[in-house]
């Protein structure tokens, strides 16, 4: 009976998808189809592209600088995903069943949104900042050298040997206030009367993370990881503001690379290219990880 | 429908860049620059836009300061849209100007050069980058855009410093080479370098210009032939030498021009190399000590050209009004005002320049520019060259790359480059 009505009615509720399909084509598909069209074409920027076939593609198995990127993408998926994913956990935890317990809902909010500050930043902001900090005469070498310990410091963002690292040290500091919340979250839906009866049990806070939160909290886990294997796949403000994908282009990322491409040599169609194998990666990562989910959530019920 | 969709990507990606722009409207003069406020330029035209304002009341003047990334990285965009304003500050060059000349998308100017009595102030050899050939090579074709100022790269220096070392300004290479030997034996880092930056290719290409003649030049810039290596090697070769003796620092990779100047500016370091767009800075911000300049010395060759230019786009709805500006900037007036702010101007009244700075600068453009010694900029021949030069730069100062590989691999994006053209 019900279903009926609200078949007949079912067209009339096209309209209002309307303004949010038009947006859809126009800013996400359309740039899209052109950015994959332009992939096999010579085109300057100006002027009228030239159809170049998959020469763009052919170009980009051999270049250095697609592969060295692509291998730094690996290195960031740690700094964006697997480092802030285990710290945010730990974190979470400590805060939501320990800090909270021990000092108070004030003291334990009060560092959740400590820890998110990095997120709220600009990033621009924030790299110039880092970039004072990490530089050969910054504040990091300098308070180094005014406790003792100047054997330590380093040219951390103009040596290759540390380059990478420093700037996923930024990612990282930036990445956890993210997973941090998202976990803390999710804790709150945990039944407390799990963590209860384990307390009982005798059970201890590493014990409690490992055997209730971790599992408990799978969804959010899931989501997060997805979230930002997507992020690390496309980083670049940090790359960009920090060493320019320098040095030696030890610490370039594709989307750096497509930038710079589209923007100082004009080879659009090959940016296009680079960006284009970006998106598939992207979409693939995300069609797999929405399997598998599925799958997990089918299992579950 | 590719060439549809991909302009309105373009429309898109140009309007976000951009932010929001007024349309023009009738009586309404769209300017843009993106000289710094506080630089001799930024000051002089700054005035002379007064004075613009002043003789035509009943018109709107909308000023917007850009910055050089802006237009570098998506100048031909804007230009290619509605939002292009009447008149604009434009880089200079083949990648750049050449590109969109090239494409249309500039007013041609060789009308206005003698009617507007142009070529009474400027020569031939101050035009070389306001011309572009059809395929936008500069140095032949028509004229699309008027530089006001020069600009030139040189070592800075702390005449205390100096004085205090006992050393005297160096005439040759080995001169400079002992003077760095002096200051370093007394434990000072002589010269400020920031690795990751302009002055990290440009202090390359200085030394690579005391190896290279007219040939060279003119082969390098125009693009003409595969690149031939042995400036640069004997360049790259003096810089791993000057690291390995403590000349410059290692941790220069990590710094940039800012850095670097301040290095030079905060007294910490008697040298720095670099152009003369430091001059309004440094004259502002330097109390403590004296300071001057010398060119590095080559056999002719230094790293300069006339600066970036005025250009006027095609679809400019005040044409006129752009051109009585251009006037206005190359009038003795100005061009005096210019000196006087310490800028590099071509044909200020000797008698009434009071700046030093200016006075000295203007004058060693001259000499400069008189023996045809303008080899322009390392990265003009091939787009995108800046960053190859800064990366390839910082692999040899960090040690990665052996001034050999150096070569190699600057040598192959150039080689590219060449022949794809």
């Amino acid at each position: 009976m019900a279903g009926e009505s609200v078949g007949s009615h079912r067209r009339g509720y096209y309209l209002y998808l309307i303004p949010g399909f038009v947006g859809l084509v126009v800013i996400v598909i359309g740039p899209q189809i052109a950015n994959f069209v332009l992939s096999f074409t010579a085109w300057k920027g100006v002027g009228t592209p030239r159809w170049v076939g998959g020469q763009n593609y052919q170009r980009l198995l051999t270049d250095d600088q697609f592969w060295g990127s692509m291998h730094n993408t690996l290195l960031y998926m740690i700094s964006m995903t697997a480092i802030p994913v285990l710290i945010g956990i730990v974190l979470a935890s400590l805060l939501f069943d320990y800090v909270r317990d021990q000092f108070g809902e004030k003291v334990s909010s009060f560092f959740r949104a400590a820890f998110y500050l990095p997120q709220i930043l600009p990033l621009t902001v924030a790299g110039v900042l880092w970039g004072w900090i990490l530089n050969p005469v910054g504040v990091a070498n300098a308070i180094l050298k005014t406790v003792g310990l100047g054997w330590l410091a380093q040219n951390w963002i103009g040596d290759a040997t540390y380059a990478l690292s420093a700037v996923s040290l930024v990612i990282v500091w930036v990445q956890v206030g993210y997973c941090l919340v998202v976990f803390m979250a999710g804790m709150s839906r945990i039944d407390p009367a799990l963590y209860e009866a384990a307390q009982l049990d005798g059970a201890g806070w590493w014990q409690r993370l490992v055997s209730i939160t971790i599992p408990m909290l799978a969804p959010e886990i899931f989501v997060v990881v997805l979230t930002t294997l997507i992020a690390a796949l496309k980083v670049f403000a940090p790359v960009f503001v920090l060493t320019q994908g320098g040095p030696d282009d030890a610490t370039l990322a594709p989307s750096y690379l497509t930038y710079y491409h589209f923007f100082t040599t004009q080879r659009v169609g090959y940016a296009a290219a680079v960006s284009t194998v970006q998106m598939i990666l992207t979409l693939g990562l995300a069609v797999i990880f929405l399997m598998f989910q599925q799958r997990q959530a089918a299992k579950g019920a | 429908m590719k060439i549809a969709l991909s302009k309105v990507a373009l429309v898109a990606a140009a309007s976000l860049m951009l932010g929001t722009t007024a349309y023009a409207q009738d009586k309404t003069f769209n300017i843009w620059w993106y000289e710094g406020a506080d630089s001799a330029q930024g000051i002089t035209w700054t005035k002379a836009l007064e004075e613009l304002k002043a003789n035509h009341p009943d018109v709107t003047v909308n000023f917007e300061q850009k910055t050089f990334d802006q237009l570098q990285q998506s100048g031909s965009m804007i230009l290619n849209s509605a939002e292009a304003p009447d008149v604009l500050e434009y880089n200079k060059g083949n990648a750049t100007a050449g590109l969109v000349s090239s494409q249309g998308l500039l007013t041609n100017l060789d009308d206005a050069y003698t009617a507007q009595g142009w070529d009474k102030i400027l020569n031939e050899g101050q035009l070389v980058l306001s011309r572009y050939d059809d395929l936008g090579v500069y140095g032949s074709g028509h004229i699309w855009g008027i530089s006001t100022y020069g600009e030139y790269v040189s070592a800075f220096y702390n005449i205390d410093a100096f004085e205090k070392a006992g050393v005297k300004v160096p005439t040759t290479l080995e001169e400079l080479t002992a003077a760095f030997e002096t200051f370093k034996a007394q434990g000072v880092t002589p010269l400020a370098l920031g690795g990751a930056s302009t002055s990290g290719q440009h202090l390359l290409a200085s030394l690579a210009y005391t190896k290279a003649d007219d040939t060279w030049v003119q082969n390098y810039q125009g693009l003409k032939a595969p690149l031939d290596g042995a400036p640069y090697l004997f360049a790259a070769q003096t810089l791993t030498d000057w690291l390995a003796k403590g000349y410059i620092t290692k941790d220069s990779t990590g710094m940039n021009d800012d850095d670097a100047s301040l290095q030079f500016t905060s007294g910490q370091s008697p040298m720095y190399v670099s152009g003369t767009w430091n001059l309004g800075n440094f004259s502002a911000n330097i109390k403590d000590f004296k300071w001057g300049q010398f060119v590095i010395p080559t056999p002719k060759f230094s790293v300069g050209s006339t600066g970036n230019l005025w250009v006027i786009p095609k679809g400019s709805k005040n044409p006129e009004l752009a051109k009585e500006f251009i006037s206005l900037l190359l009038s003795t007036k100005y061009q005096t005002e210019q000196a006087n702010n310490g800028g590099v101007s071509f044909a200020a009244d000797p008698a009434g320049v009071t700046n030093p700075v200016g006075a000295n600068a203007s004058a060693v453009f001259a000499q400069i520019a008189a023996k045809q010694g303008l080899g322009f900029y390392p990265d003009w021949p091939v787009p995108g060259y800046y960053d190859v030069l800064n990366q390839k730069d910082t692999g040899l100062l960090q040690g990665t790359l052996t001034p050999e590989q150096f070569v190699d691999e600057i040598k192959q994006v150039y080689d590219d480059a060449q022949a794809s053209q």
